[in-house]
């Protein structure tokens, strides 16, 4: 059987995974970009807000809340941001930053904060940079999403944003079907090719990214 | 002579896959979990209100799971596949594949249910081991125990073929009897046996909403509440699946347009039999795929 054949089938499977499997867990995700004093970039801020009933979820596998007042106090924060963000190294947060069109990678969350406003819960953490990067006119992509379409992400405007460095601009660019649809077309028809990327991760074609560009 | 009715088939598949590509299936699909999320948010503030002791919330509730049950089963999910195969297949009427359609969710929400009242009280076990479980074990086993099926189908097609060609042969052979096999030789569904194992392979993995929503209303000591609405939710994720044992049967009965004889009949479902069983193993081994990488 041609490579070609098992590129498509694999592709055509993930397709289905990602785009047929079915969200339990919604995600309303907030993004800051950290510089340091030299201009580049060195962190990300990022904050998950979960829907209500997977708030409900997570107090009772945490046990939060054990006084019924439908508060958090430190030990139910302290539980959250350990379950949450004291991740296993494999797992990488469904945080993704491509520079200069390749994957960056990222160190271990940090200053992790829990709050509780509307029957949510928020989680929010810094991701330093494996080593800080310059950004140019060469877009930077944050994008965040589960390869397994469990979690479904929907990133917003950040309610704080953090101050960009002058000349840089970082926008929000929503998922979009239409654009999925000739972004795949593209891809199957480079798949034909011999240099097409077999490792191409359908995933990021249906996440919400943010665009980062600076100079 | 079957090939003509193969090409039939074949005709139909391809009028169905093109209509199928028309469909804006990302928007529907973004459409669906939209919808989904507003009342999985609904769910979390019935929830709450069985909590705080609100006598309305029982009903604000059931009503909420089985919207959510609806919505939730507009994607490809293991039941749908099944089903339509199956409807496509069988020569089942549809309110044999209506009532089997019903009793695979509600047999759905009492694994749900079991799962749950054995393992969350028994062995105190929290939402997100129940959730794993159902992810890494019943999951996989259920698509697998559906592949199963669709080999059955297709086993039972090509006997089918066989048979019906040896008749020809004898037929041919002898004093122009008809010796072939009784159209009840590819009639799937008919038995028991079949519809218990139709049931099972789907009820095997139940929905982790059910679940979730089943612990939560256990931490709130209205684990009965929390039965009653497990079960609209599997009669919400039914109405929807109605729908595609309804058009299973649908392009059943249009592939058996062009057979008047009982020959013919057969012929036309033999191949029905095998079109199903194709459809549900290509299906069910996608999903299983990431199991198995």
């Amino acid at each position: 059987m041609p490579r070609n054949f098992w590129n498509l089938f694999v592709f055509v499977m993930c397709l289905g995974g990602s785009a047929g499997a079915h969200p339990h867990v919604f995600v309303d995700a907030r993004t800051g970009f950290i510089f340091d004093a030299d201009g580049r970039l060195q962190a990300l801020r990022i904050s998950w807000t979960y829907d209500e009933f997977t708030t409900l979820i997570l107090f009772e596998s945490l046990n939060l809340d054990q006084d019924g007042d439908g508060q958090l106090n430190d030990a139910d924060r302290a539980a959250v941001i350990k379950a949450e963000t004291n991740w296993e190294p494999e797992y990488k947060g469904d945080v993704y930053l491509e520079v200069a069109a390749k994957d960056y990678s990222l160190g271990r969350p940090e200053a992790g904060a829990v709050t509780l406003a509307n029957n949510q819960v928020e989680v929010s953490f810094t991701l330093p940079l494996s080593q800080p990067v310059r950004i140019d006119d060469t877009p930077a992509f944050l994008r965040l999403y589960d390869p397994t379409f469990y979690y479904a992400y929907t990133i917003l405007p950040a309610t704080e944003p953090v101050a960009l460095p002058k000349g840089c601009q970082a926008q929000i660019v929503p998922f979009e079907p239409d654009a999925v649809e000739s972004a795949l077309q593209e891809n199957l028809a480079a798949l034909g090719r011999e240099e097409a990327p077999a490792q191409e991760n359908v995933g990021r074609l249906f996440s919400d990214e943010v665009r980062l560009t600076c100079g | 002579m079957w090939l003509r009715f193969g090409a039939i088939v074949l005709c139909i598949l391809a009028v169905g896959a093109a209509a199928w590509s028309f469909v804006p299936w990302l928007d529907i699909q973004r459409w669906a979990a939209g919808e989904q999320r507003m009342f999985q948010n609904a769910m979390a503030g019935a929830l709450r209100g069985i909590q705080a002791g609100d006598p309305l919330a029982v009903w604000t509730l059931c009503s909420a799971t089985a919207a959510y049950g609806f919505f939730h089963a507009l994607g490809p999910g293991h039941g749908k596949v099944l089903i339509g195969g199956a409807a496509l297949a069988s020569g089942a009427t549809l309110k044999r594949l209506g009532i089997l359609t019903v009793l695979s969710s509600l047999a759905q929400a009492a694994t749900a249910i079991c799962l749950v009242g054995g393992l969350y009280f028994l062995v105190q076990m929290r939402s997100d081991d129940l959730a794993d479980i159902t992810e890494t074990w019943l999951a996989p086993a259920s698509y697998a125990a559906i592949a199963g099926i669709g080999a059955v189908l297709i086993f039972r097609g090509a006997r089918s073929w066989y048979k019906l060609g040896q008749a020809k042969q004898i037929a041919q052979g002898c004093c122009g009897h008809a010796h072939g096999p009784s159209v009840n030789d590819v009639t799937t569904l008919a038995t028991a046996r079949d519809s218990v194992a139709l049931i099972a392979s789907i009820a095997m993995r139940p929905c982790t909403g059910a679940l979730f929503v089943l612990v939560i209303a256990a931490r709130f000591d209205a684990f009965a509440v929390g039965c009653l609405a497990v079960i609209t939710m599997g009669l919400g994720t039914a109405a929807f699946n109605l729908t595609v044992a309804t058009s299973g049967v649908a392009a059943r009965r249009l592939a058996g347009l062009g057979a008047h004889n009982q020959e013919s009949m057969q012929a036309v479902s033999a191949t029905l039999h095998v079109t199903g069983g194709v459809l549900i193993i290509f299906i069910s081994l996608g999903m299983l795929l990431p199991y198995v990488r």
